[in-house]
């Protein structure tokens, strides 16, 4: 459980507070640097890097060409060579054309190499839907980076959290798969939700990677989400408080390392669990949570159920979009179900 | 000690070469009764697709916001108060 | 090509105005009848106009996130590509796909969201029909942003090692959403890429579209002939932001002007004019263009959305358990009805 801080004077959005972190450690060490498309001049298509080409100049805030293969390895060759680069692949959704760089270099090199070589690099990628950009840039394929062994995973759902896990990315001698969702960021063209402005310090600090977060308490129903869902899932509970439904909601943070204590001790008190992803739904986060608390906590559970995309790619409409995305009415349905 | 009420005005940050009347504001970074500092980034607005950000004029209080989030406002319009020291 | 490429501009000009429709002041790009990105070609239309002219249906185009000129030119349905765009339930992919997914098998035209992704599938519709002794072609359009992409040097490879009927179109219009040309390669004539593959390059220097008619009639050609694949790269402009909502804080005010100031459609109708055509002709297509195209859009509008339990259907073609459902016998498994 981390320490909720509030600066009471200040609030940012999440891009802001990322920003914050980067420019706090670009400033102690000339060791790390950014690469990406549209970094630069643009400052990240969801506001990722914005203002820090002013600070630090197009030789360390580097526009790459369009050619993640490339440059997504050689943030890899860079960070191998000492260096702390962070790599921006602009959607997750356009893994496909690095993946090999990615899980076949920077996750594995370290364990090939029985510890002989570091790879500190933090690849930032922008995932999520809701705003009905279809099937190749919608995705948030959590389930698909965590699935591969070598990866740290990190989803912030809020400004203090997105700041806290930047800096531990940026310092962390491993590879960090820094998954923002765009609906979280603050950006002028697509409203937040209430809830990812928070207060942020101005000072540096880290959240270790493995501490999940209870964002409510509640007795009656564990609810584990992360991203974006983490606010849906908190409107869902305020709804179901009206009704009498007491939920507890799990903010996972990070997926590798998996905080699976603080679900597991939820469920322990609750009985009953609700998993809410924005991911597909075979072979992924929320079949992964259930499949611990049924290791670990069988006896104590008394109903389960899971939310994510059914498993179809993610379709334009606005109609079928709202249909596949969990909403915050299809949370609390799935709350009253297990509630009996 | 003087009261003075300072305006958080726009018009000399609006964006050049738009000839839209009207923004909206995207995100307030600091609450109502919050003491700021002069140059402190309060808010930040969007016109026609160009966010600015909008600093504190003065240091001091800020006492009271006009134009919330999400709120449209005009060339001329104020979108908060605050009440320097 | 007029004809095309003015239906094109009208087209993309009442979809800005449909796409702004509840996005001001505040851009909110999930309001609004077409949410999502919207990428507009304004700028580009002598490349897709020029080029598809040469082309049949049974002729192959992949086009990038900016198709709507290349899908005009090609020939698809207006109409459910309009509904497609509103993501109505009778457009090209039933409200799935959106704009930067249209899919139109009459005309086999495709187009796709991610950079250089279209290369190798026309290198495949090559591909099948050299093995099938037809004499059909394919084209793959793509940006100049896009010929960085391994993707793009892998087809270029292939298509010339295999002597496949390709025809790779680039269009350059300087930018790569904020990266211009120059800060991401050494390389300012892009068609010099086909030299390391050993397959002709050409570059047409302006986006004049009777230029790119006839460089794209050598290379189809030559295509259909059975020798081999051409790389063109076409200088065109692009007249707006990269996607509706890119207010182009990076892009220098003097190259905004450029590329509005020469325009490939007043270029064709001086060209029209100096060889007799009359003003009222002119005047004449380019009114049948709005007609058709305002047509297309209010039909669109009035198409029924999408039934929300259609987005579980058309994941596969067949049931998920393969092309046809076997009763097992009952004593080999041992169950009973």
């Amino acid at each position: 459980m981390a320490q909720k801080t509030q600066s009471a004077e200040r609030e940012l959005t999440m891009s802001r507070a990322m920003v914050e972190a980067i420019a706090t450690e670009m400033r102690e060490s000339e060791e790390v640097f950014v690469m990406g498309e549209d970094i630069a001049d643009y400052g990240g298509i969801f506001d990722s890097t914005q203002g820090l080409l002013d600070e630090f100049g197009h030789e360390r805030i580097m526009d790459v060409p369009i050619a993640e293969t490339g440059f997504i390895g050689a943030g890899v060759g860079a960070a191998q060579s000492g260096m702390r680069p962070i790599v921006e692949l602009m959607f997750a959704d356009f893994f496909g054309v690095c993946m090999d760089q990615i899980y076949n270099n920077m996750a594995k090199n370290t364990y090939m190499s029985g510890g002989a070589f570091s790879v500190p690099m933090v690849l930032m990628t922008a995932v999520g839907g809701t705003y009905n950009d279809a099937a190749q840039h919608s995705q948030t394929l959590y389930g698909t980076f965590a699935h591969l062994p070598g990866m740290k995973v990190v989803v912030p759902s809020t400004a203090y959290d997105a700041k806290g896990l930047m800096h531990n990315a940026i310092r962390d001698d491993d590879p960090v798969v820094f998954m923002f969702h765009k609906r979280l960021m603050g950006i002028g063209w697509m409203p937040a939700p209430d809830g990812p402005k928070t207060g942020v310090p101005e000072d540096p600090y880290t959240i270790p990677f493995g501490e999940a977060s209870v964002q409510r308490e509640g007795s009656d129903v564990t609810v584990v989400t992360l991203g974006l869902h983490v606010h849906r899932a908190l409107d869902a509970a305020e709804t179901l408080a009206d009704d009498g439904i007491d939920a507890e909601v799990i903010d996972l943070r990070t997926l590798k390392p998996l905080d699976t204590d603080t679900v597991l001790e939820s469920v322990r008190k609750t009985g009953r669990l609700v998993v809410v992803d924005e991911d597909y739904r075979s072979y992924g986060v929320t079949g992964e949570i259930v499949a611990t608390v049924a290791e670990d906590a069988l006896a104590d559970l008394e109903a389960v159920e899971r939310l994510a995309l059914p498993d179809v790619p993610i379709p334009y409409s606005r109609p079928l979009e709202d249909e596949v995305i969990p909403g915050v009415e299809d949370i609390a349905d799935a709350v009253r179900m297990v509630q009996g | 000690m003087s009261d003075e009420r300072v305006a958080v005005a726009v018009d000399d940050i609006w964006p050049e070469d738009t000839d839209e009347d009207e923004g909206v504001v995207v995100n307030w970074f600091v609450r109502e009764g919050a003491s700021v500092e002069e140059g402190d980034t309060l808010c930040e607005i969007q016109v026609e697709k160009v966010s600015v950000d909008v600093l504190a004029p003065a240091s001091g209080e800020l006492v009271e916001v006009v134009r919330g989030e999400d709120s449209e406002f005009g060339r001329g319009d104020t979108l908060a108060w605050i009440r320097s020291e | 090509m007029y004809d095309d490429m003015v239906t094109a501009r009208y087209y993309e000009e009442r979809l800005q105005e449909e796409y702004l429709e509840g996005k001001q002041p505040a851009f909110d790009i999930s309001a609004g009848p077409i949410p999502g990105e919207l990428h507009l070609a304004a700028g580009h239309e002598a490349s897709g106009a020029g080029v598809c002219r040469h082309l049949r249906d049974v002729d192959t185009v992949t086009a990038p996130h900016r198709p709507h000129h290349v899908a005009i030119a090609k020939g698809v349905d207006l109409k459910r590509m309009t509904a497609e765009i509103f993501g109505r339930q009778t457009g090209l992919g039933k409200g799935k796909g959106g704009h930067m997914h249209l899919f139109d098998p009459d005309v086999n035209f495709a187009c796709s969201g991610i950079i250089a992704q279209g290369c190798p599938p026309a290198v495949g519709a090559a591909l099948a029909s050299k093995k099938r002794n037809q004499d059909s072609v394919a084209v793959a359009f793509l940006g100049e942003g896009a010929i960085d992409q391994g993707g793009f040097f892998e087809s270029l490879n292939l298509a010339s090692v295999q002597e496949l009927p390709v025809v790779f179109v680039v269009e350059d219009n300087d930018w790569a959403i904020s990266m211009p040309k120059s800060r991401v390669t050494d390389v300012e004539d892009g068609s010099r890429r086909a030299d390391g593959f050993d397959l002709p390059g050409v570059r047409v220097d302006h986006d004049d579209a009777v230029a790119v008619y006839e460089a794209a009639g050598e290379a189809i050609g030559r295509a259909r002939d059975g020798n081999g694949p051409t790389l063109i790269e076409v200088q065109v402009h692009r007249r707006m932001g990269h996607f509706m909502g890119d207010a182009q804080a990076y892009r220098p005010d003097e190259d905004k002007e450029r590329a509005t100031e020469r325009d490939s459609i007043e270029r064709i109708e001086a060209d029209l004019r100096e060889q007799g055509v009359e003003d009222h002709e002119i005047e004449s297509i380019r009114e049948k263009a709005h007609d058709r195209v305002n047509e297309a859009i209010e039909w669109a509008k009035d198409q029924p959305e999408p039934d929300p339990e259609e987005a579980y259907e058309d994941v596969f073609t067949n049931s998920p358990s393969g092309v046809e459902e076997i009763e097992p016998m009952l004593e080999a498994t041992g169950g009973d009805e």
